[in-house]
């Protein structure tokens, strides 16, 4: 399962992917799963494209998005939870994702995590998923939260005997909770009933909770789904709590990206919460209690924060009718949260953050940028695709193909997020003997050609076909299209803008590349990040 | 009314609604919105299902080309796009030891080399200004040439999908460039300690000069000629070595047509390809613990583990059963050793058969360096416990249900069904194959399951390899009374 995945995570996962690729095969890394045959996957040899497929004469592509839209409906429940509904009768199956617009973002200092804690947690059950007895279980969870309460206590007044009887005592109580819980029970019902790609994400921005059903079972999913966040119950608190401490030392702690990305955030964001690591530092995560989560839990699981997106083989009105029976039982918010973040001040020199780690040098630098909403989006996305996307983009022909300096280079939009002002970034994995350096005059060289040289309308026509493909190919998976309708909706105020935003694409011109290209790469808007290698010879 | 007693929301909405319009709009609407179903929430366990449709496998045409070649069509007309996929008979197992890495290159410099008539820029150019792709790749087991284009450009893309196949420039400047790449790649293998462990437990498998683990080096990669590609190449890239399939938005008549016209000459070289498919393979290490040191971990990645079968030996189904109560979601590893004992986020065993080959049977996963052991006995614990005690009827019923009900997910995708249609022929296994399999799967009994994992699996065989820090991992990997061997992962040939 799971987890910690802001974009940023996912971004340089391409990278270490990347770096896979050209292992020759020999590669993967992690579970040796992956590497199975299996018997019914899909294709497990085929080179994935190195590129989004491009764009096409609209006329060809646009009838078919056309269609796709007609089929799409919405609607809002009176307790304020919003539904995006997509026919796709290919297939009797069915995509889910439940959208919560909460994530590390909206996280108090001193409480970093707590997001990807409840998100863990949610697998956990409720009082009737989940358990032999919730009766006899609710008074053990709440002596459980007591007994940490006087252990805690303890520690503080630095009270050794009294911790180490309190330990054993807290030991004692969590294998008496185990054996009244049904470990695990919620993740079974859904994988015995033929659900698949059960998973859940937790990103700066957002808290996604996703898998697949048969079409037969759109009611259990409502079921399941509505019980989850109507009546869940944070058993297990303190086990997953290692889990979560093991995760966070998978995925930072011991990667060298990892490591660098925790100490790059908080100096490209000095006020804005972007720069607070989605895993959580360990001692939060480790002062962290269940009543946390449970306020936490209270203030931002409401209806009104929740977006679903359902796509696949449904009847819109069957949608809806089930909906206002499961999640309507839903409680609408007690109060108005307020959501505002501090604002990021307006960047004054360029910041460096240089890690030395026994691994080879890996160079990345981020410009802010404004939110996905901003009119200029379609613009930093177009800027990306040309210096990233495929062969024929500028930094692989200049860095990789012509000066051999880097492996691969690349640049990315919203980072770690894209709802508020992020950063459009660049990396690049320097080739043995040439220094960071060479990398970053070489990435540097390209970003002010953007300035001076208008971009050939060759270019411009290649991002613009290559964007409206890329989106007609996405149509093909509802999983997809569930994720990428309920993404726009929630950060853009409406899932059209999914397809609208090929018309700004479209709209594109060399001077609005050459103006939003002056505004943003300016040295005072830069943040370097680097590793340098301290391995001997 | 079905629907008195749906929720206190929807009702206060329609009373508004009924004050604010006419009476019969609001039938009208009542009727449009409410299909006939149940509107009070029910418990997972009482809701029932209507069955789903059976399951049929969408139609495709086979056909064979005079020069031996095999192609599989089908239509799928939902969007305006046509993707194809050639396997080619070949692999990473048909380059000699001292060249490993030649078949990697040659799949890769194939389509980033260009052909003759499109070099490799312009050829870059013509794709991407089409938002069309080609991409080419070898395997250890298997090549494979794929396309992806919109239907209005089919002809010219299938033409230069021809090309790459069949006239490849294989240019000595992308072969640097490719030499490149890989050099950069060795020199940071070492940087993620799951890329360290993954491959060394290979090598401790297979042994570290078995096509199915050695890995590719300064030396082997340097001493890769053009004049080795253009002749791995010829070998291996026959006719009757290639199996093309093609699905989307296609008129089969004409598809075929322009298959016969590009592919019908293609002809035989002499130069026939070896093949090492039926070599046997043997398991190197059958006993201790390996180890190799990163000082600066705080965690230990762990692999454990033996030779495996394949695809298709006939334990297989109640072996996969057995994956399944041993690493689904609330498995017996996920709820031991990650939710009871805290020890994981990532802990896995599985029996990994291959399809023409023996796999491996692995389980592992990462833990912090002082639990290194603990978590060592978990997994042994859980594999031997498998082995010797009958699994309970409800954790097998869960993980037959599992493969059956999620079967449908097989035949969600045409590509999908036509790409297992055509490995299926690849190696050689029957059309019917995912159908027998899950009829196994469905006939699986508790007695299968624990005959199957007593016969295939092997503790006295188990290979045990550990990335991590030596210092930390207290207790140390020596109280596990096997022996401790350091395993040498420096980079050798560097420059």
């Amino acid at each position: 399962m799971a987890r910690l995945m802001n974009k940023l995570a996912a971004q340089l996962t391409r990278l270490v992917v990347f770096l896979s690729a050209i292992l020759i095969g020999m590669t993967i890394a992690s579970p040796a799963l992956a590497q199975s045959a299996n018997p019914s996957g899909a294709n497990p040899k085929s080179t994935a494209p190195l590129t989004t497929p491009a764009i096409t004469p609209k006329t060809s592509v646009q009838p078919y998005l056309d269609r796709v839209v007609k089929n799409i409906s919405e609607f809002q429940l009176s307790n304020g939870m919003k539904f995006i509904v997509l026919e796709r009768h290919n297939a009797p199956v069915i995509s889910f994702r439940t959208y919560v617009d909460v994530g590390g973002a909206d996280e108090d200092p001193g409480k970093t995590g707590i997001s990807h804690f409840l998100e863990h947690l949610a697998f956990k059950g409720t009082t009737r998923i989940g358990t032999q007895d919730f009766a006899k279980e609710k008074i053990l969870l709440d002596r459980q939260d007591k007994l940490w309460n006087t252990l805690k206590a303890a520690e503080k007044l630095n009270n050794p005997a009294e911790v180490e009887k309190l330990q054993a005592e807290f030991k004692t109580l969590d294998t008496e909770l185990l054996n009244v819980s049904k470990q695990n029970e919620f993740g079974q019902i859904i994988e015995r009933s033929g659900g698949v790609g059960l998973n859940a994400t937790t990103a700066s921005d957002a808290t996604n909770y996703f898998f697949s059903f048969p079409s037969n079972k759109l009611e259990l999913w409502m079921s399941l789904e509505s019980d989850r966040f109507l009546d869940p119950v944070l058993r297990e608190f303190f086990k997953e709590k290692a889990v979560i401490q093991e995760e966070r030392r998978m995925r930072i702690d011991n990667s060298p990206i990892g490591k660098l990305i925790e100490d790059y955030l908080p100096a490209a964001f000095k006020v804005h919460p972007y720069r607070q690591p989605v895993a959580g530092y360990a001692k939060d995560i480790d002062s962290m209690d269940r009543s946390d989560i449970q306020a936490f839990f209270k203030k931002y699981y409401t209806p009104n924060n929740i977006t679903i997106s359902i796509v696949g083989d449904v009847n819109p009105g069957e949608v809806k009718t089930l909906a206002e029976t499961y999640f309507g039982r839903l409680k609408p918010a007690a109060q108005k949260v307020d959501r505002t973040l501090p604002v990021e001040p307006t960047q004054t020199e360029t910041r460096t953050v240089k890690l030395s780690l026994p691994s080879e040098p890996i160079y990345l630098e981020g410009y802010h940028r404004p939110a996905l909403s901003h009119p200029d989006n379609a613009i930093y996305e177009a800027i990306a695709s040309l210096l990233s996307d495929g062969r024929t983009s500028r930094l692989y022909k200049s860095l990789v193909e012509s000066k051999k300096i880097a492996l691969t280079a690349e640049g990315f939009n919203g980072f770690p997020g894209d709802k508020f002002p992020n950063l459009i970034m660049f990396y690049a994995l320097s080739a043995p003997g040439h220094s960071v350096e060479e990398i970053q005059n070489g990435i540097d060289a390209e970003i002010q050609r953007l300035k001076t040289d208008p971009v050939t309308q060759v270019e411009l026509d290649r991002i613009k076909t290559n964007a409206r493909a890329g989106l007609l190919r996405s149509l093909s998976s509802n999983s997809g299209m569930a994720s990428a309708l309920v993404e726009y909706q929630v950060k853009t105020g409406t899932w059209r803008n999914l397809f609208n935003q090929l018309d700004a694409i479209s709209a594109i011109t060399p001077a609005d590349i050459q103006r939003v290209a002056k505004a943003t790469f300016k040295a005072e808007n830069k943040t370097i990040g680097e590793i340098v290698s301290d391995r001997s010879p | 009314m079905q629907n008195r007693t749906s929720s206190k929301f929807f009702n206060a909405k329609t009373l508004t609604l009924m004050f604010c319009f006419a009476v019969i709009p609001l039938i009208l609407i009542l009727l449009a919105v409410r299909p006939a179903v149940a509107s009070t929430a029910k418990h997972f366990d009482e809701i029932t299902f209507k069955p789903l449709a059976e399951i049929k496998l969408p139609p495709y045409e086979e056909f064979k080309l005079k020069n031996g070649m095999t192609v599989f069509l089908m239509e799928d007309h939902e969007l305006p796009l046509v993707s194809g996929n050639l396997i080619v008979r070949t692999g990473s197992r048909n380059e000699d030891a001292d060249r490993t890495g030649l078949a990697s290159l040659t799949g890769s410099v194939l389509r980033s080399g260009g052909t003759i008539n499109h070099p490799s820029n312009p050829l870059n150019e013509l794709l991407e200004q089409k938002a069309a792709s080609i991409e080419s790749g070898i395997s250890v087991n298997s090549g494979n040439v794929s396309f992806s284009s919109l239907t209005e450009d089919l002809p010219q893309i299938f033409d230069l999908f021809a090309e790459v196949i069949q006239t490849p420039a294989l240019p000595q400047d992308k072969i640097e460039l490719t030499k490149f790449q890989t050099r950069g790649s060795i020199a940071r293998r070492n940087d993620q300690a799951n890329g360290i462990l993954g491959r060394e437990f290979r090598k401790l498998i297979y042994g570290p000069t078995s096509p199915y683990a050695r890995t590719v080096e300064y030396g082997t990669i340097d001493r890769i000629t053009q004049a080795d590609i253009q002749s791995f190449y010829q070998s291996q890239f026959q006719p009757e070595n290639f199996i093309l399939g093609i699905v989307g938005d296609i008129n089969p008549a004409e598809m075929k047509r322009a298959i016969e016209a590009k592919f019908g000459n293609f002809k035989s070289s002499t130069n026939r390809s070896k093949s090492v498919q039926n070599a046997a393979v043997r398991q190197a290490q059958t006993s201790g613990i390996f180890f190799a040191s990163k000082p600066e971990l705080t965690q230990s990645s762990i692999q454990i583990g033996h030779l495996g079968g394949k695809v298709s030996d006939r334990d297989y189904p109640a072996l996969s059963v057995m994956n399944d109560i041993l690493s689904g979601f609330g498995g017996r590893l996920f709820n031991e050793v990650r939710s009871r004992q805290g020890l994981a986020y990532s802990v896995y065993a599985s029996w990994s058969p291959q399809f023409d080959y023996p796999g491996i049977f692995v389980a592992g996963g990462d833990t912090k360096s002082e639990s290194t052991v603990p978590f060592i006995r978990g997994v042994l614990k859980e594999i031997d416990r498998i082995r010797t005690e009958p699994v309970g009827q409800d954790e097998l019923q869960r993980a037959k249900d599992s493969v059956i009900n999620s079967f449908v997910f097989n035949f969600d995708d045409r590509s999908k069904v036509l790409s297992r249609v055509m490995r299926y022929e690849y190696f050689g296994y029957p059309k019917d194959y995912l159908f027998q399999y899950q009829k196994a799967v469905a006939a699986t009994t508790i007695r299968d399951i624990q005959q199957a994992a007593a016969r295939n699996l092997k503790p006295s065989q188990l290979v045990t390899m550990v990335v991590g820090n030596e210092k930390a991992i207290v207790p140390a990997l020596s109280t596990l009374k096997q022996s401790v061997k350091a395993v040498d992962i420096s980079i050798k040939g560097a420059k």
